[in-house]
């Protein structure tokens, strides 16, 4: 109790908190909630590692992912070789399983995390970059705009999701874009991203349609700011969490979504992506080769499971509405 | 008209109708006449206040001045400049003098700014000060309003909902406006609360010059500040006069139900209270005739196909009425 009570006082700063720190602070008091975040951190970082040391021609075990380390198909933890001529305990990377050519199930996983992470990150900022201006001003300016915007969201809507980024992606394999040739992930992440704008506009519009009434909102027009002021100074801000939020919950669907494109064939091709490791698996199962589909599966079970719990524990902690203290 | 120079705010037949839409191609259908046809006049440094039940379009009024709100009609003189037919950026200049204050203490702060951010704002906006001289004014406003400038760096949800309001005071006074438009300052306030800041409203007042219009749902908040009172009803003023011929003698029935409603603070005195029955009918469709003839206790044949209009009750009277039976003699 008196502990309590020489806490409030000592957390009265001479300046002030803004909700944002207050909403970090509460987030931060969460043990599940930062565990979840530093999983994902763990997520990223790998991601991030693989991604510098091929720019940079670094070579290390998560880029030799293609090589032949052991004999096929070893499954994981087994402790002697399959073939009997040489009957030697098995370690290091073989450990967990190898493929049919003899690679690394743990290397291509690892590996898998950074074709995952830059598809969701790539597809998440084109979303944002369309979704977010569209619907910011669909809801503000409201008239033909709006109309303009809402007619593309109800016809993007209409057609079932995967099917559309099936078209999108097919049509924009092989192709270039601005003199950049969208191979790989790339054609699949900006089929991702131009499809799944819709959903952050929507909620962006109907945000701002409801703030845009607001006596703040009528104050700052009282005094004289111009549309992109309030728009950019007085509406996003407010609705920022709500972006953020809608955020760390849609990166795994995004997630979700490279694994089913890269399943159908769609996605990467020449690099490990644990879509195309369960994709791989599918015809080895009936062979007892279980392992690979198992690493893809657990690896993204446990990025989704620290995204969505995460993400929750950020929309408790940021919704000033929410506010409990 | 006359001579408009001895008024500050001149507004002739302000009309800001709504219209309702419907059907595929949204053609109108009809017009919600939030309000119709408002007249009334303001001297410098004078304070009108205009009241009304809630839904009556008072705020609308204070809004469409400011034009948040476009007019339908009408005119408004603002230091004989006509500020409906202003371009869009003599508006902007215009805002300078005429600034508004809010009824909810907790929705006209931003949540995400903090208190030097939205004081100095109109001042950044209007590309008037540097930062640093910005952050002076600001300071120099929050003394004037009682608060101090410790409190700059702190964030709205940190105040009180009296302290919230001289802080929307002190916004709304940044660009040293001639006119403020009041918009219930206080309804949303206790009591006690009430009081400290419709005293600073008034010192502020004597100290800058400022023009009030002061919009309230309460009779007895007006009394104490307004030379003037105007009263509104679906729309339009059934009643003005100034502030000691409307309270000593309220001529329409409307004013004198909302008087007699005014609490009593000595137990002893009773009085006869006047109890409206029935709800204020929607503006989208008034009733015929005399706006209040629904719930008049004296409504009789001719109020019901003819309105009256808004007439001295007597010719030499300051004091208007829109009522047959106000009329004296």
């Amino acid at each position: 109790m008196l502990m309590q009570m020489s806490n409030n006082t000592s957390a009265k700063p001479a300046k002030g908190r803004s909700l944002w720190a207050d909403g970090i602070r509460r987030l931060r008091k969460r043990r599940l909630a930062m565990l979840c975040f530093w999983v994902t951190m763990a997520y990223f970082a790998l991601a991030a590692a693989v991604f510098i040391s091929e720019r940079t021609g670094w070579e290390n075990v998560l880029t030799r992912w293609n090589e032949d380390i052991g004999p096929s198909y070893q499954a994981p933890l087994a402790t002697y070789e399959w073939t009997p001529q040489d009957a030697e305990p098995m370690s290091g990377w073989s450990l967990f399983g190898t493929d049919f050519l003899g690679r690394s199930t743990l290397r291509k996983t690892l590996y898998g995390a950074k074709t995952s992470i830059a598809v969701a990150l790539g597809a998440s900022i084109i979303s944002l970059l369309i979704g977010i201006p569209l619907g910011a001003a669909a809801g503000y300016f409201r008239g033909w705009f709006d109309d303009i915007v809402i007619w593309l969201l109800t016809t993007l809507n209409t057609i079932p999701y995967i099917l559309l980024v099936m078209a999108f992606a097919v049509v924009l394999r092989d192709k270039s874009l601005l003199g950049i040739p969208l191979r790989g992930m790339t054609g699949v992440y900006l089929a991702m991203g131009l499809t799944s704008w819709v959903g952050i506009a929507r909620l962006i519009r109907g945000e701002i349609m409801k703030r845009k009434e607001s006596e703040y909102v009528l104050a700052a027009r009282a005094m004289g700011c111009s549309s992109g002021r309030i728009i950019f100074f007085h509406l996003l801000p407010n609705v920022f969490h709500i972006i953020i939020i809608n955020f760390s919950l849609r990166f795994v669907g995004f997630i979700h979504a490279e694994v089913i494109l890269s399943f159908l064939g769609l996605g990467e091709t020449d690099k490990p992506s644990w879509g195309a490791m369960i994709d791989a698996a599918r015809a080895e199962l009936a062979r007892d080769v279980w392992w690979e589909m198992a690493a893809a599966t657990l690896a993204i079970f446990v990025l989704s499971l620290a995204l969505n719990l995460f993400g929750d524990a950020l929309r408790d902690c940021l919704d000033p509405k929410l506010r409990t203290d | 008209m006359t001579n408009n120079n001895n008024y500050l705010v001149d507004v002739a037949e302000l009309k800001t109708w709504f219209s309702i839409r419907a059907g595929v191609l949204r053609k109108t259908v009809g017009h919600v006449k939030a309000v119709d046809g408002v007249s009334f006049r303001i001297r410098p440094g004078r304070t009108l206040g205009l009241v009304g039940e809630s839904g009556c379009g008072k705020t609308t009024v204070g809004r469409t001045l400011l034009r948040l709100i476009s007019p339908t009609a009408g005119r408004f003189l603002f230091d004989g400049e006509d500020v409906f037919a202003a371009s869009f950026k003599r508006l902007k200049a215009l805002r300078r003098d005429i600034q508004m204050m809010f009824q909810d203490p907790y929705g006209s702060l931003n949540p995400r700014m903090n208190i030097e951010e939205i004081v100095s704002e109109p001042l950044l906006v209007h590309r008037l000060d540097g930062r640093a001289k910005r952050r002076e004014k600001a300071a120099e406003l929050l003394d004037k309003v009682g608060l101090s400038a410790e409190h700059l760096g702190r964030y709205p949800h940190e105040f009180s909902g009296g302290q919230r309001q001289r802080i929307g005071i002190a916004r709304a006074l940044a660009l040293e406006p001639k006119l403020l438009i009041c918009d219930e300052p206080v309804s949303a306030l206790d009591v006690s609360i009430q009081s400290q800041i419709i005293n600073l409203l008034q010192d502020l007042q004597k100290e800058m010059g400022l023009t009030y219009l002061f919009i309230a749902h309460d009779l007895a908040v007006v009394e104490h500040i307004s030379e003037d009172v105007a009263v509104m009803y679906l729309g339009r003023i059934v009643e003005f006069a100034s502030r000691d011929a409307l309270y000593a003698d309220p001529r329409h029935p409307y004013t004198q139900a909302l008087l007699s409603a005014i609490p009593e603070p000595t137990p002893v005195k009773t009085k006869h209270r006047i109890v409206l029955g029935g709800e204020v009918p929607s503006p989208s469709n008034p009733p015929s005739g005399c706006p209040f003839h629904p719930r008049c206790p004296l409504a009789e044949q001719r109020c019901r196909e003819e309105i009256q209009s808004l007439d001295p009750i007597d010719p030499s009277s300051r004091h208007l009425a829109a009522c047959w039976k106000a009329k004296k003699g």
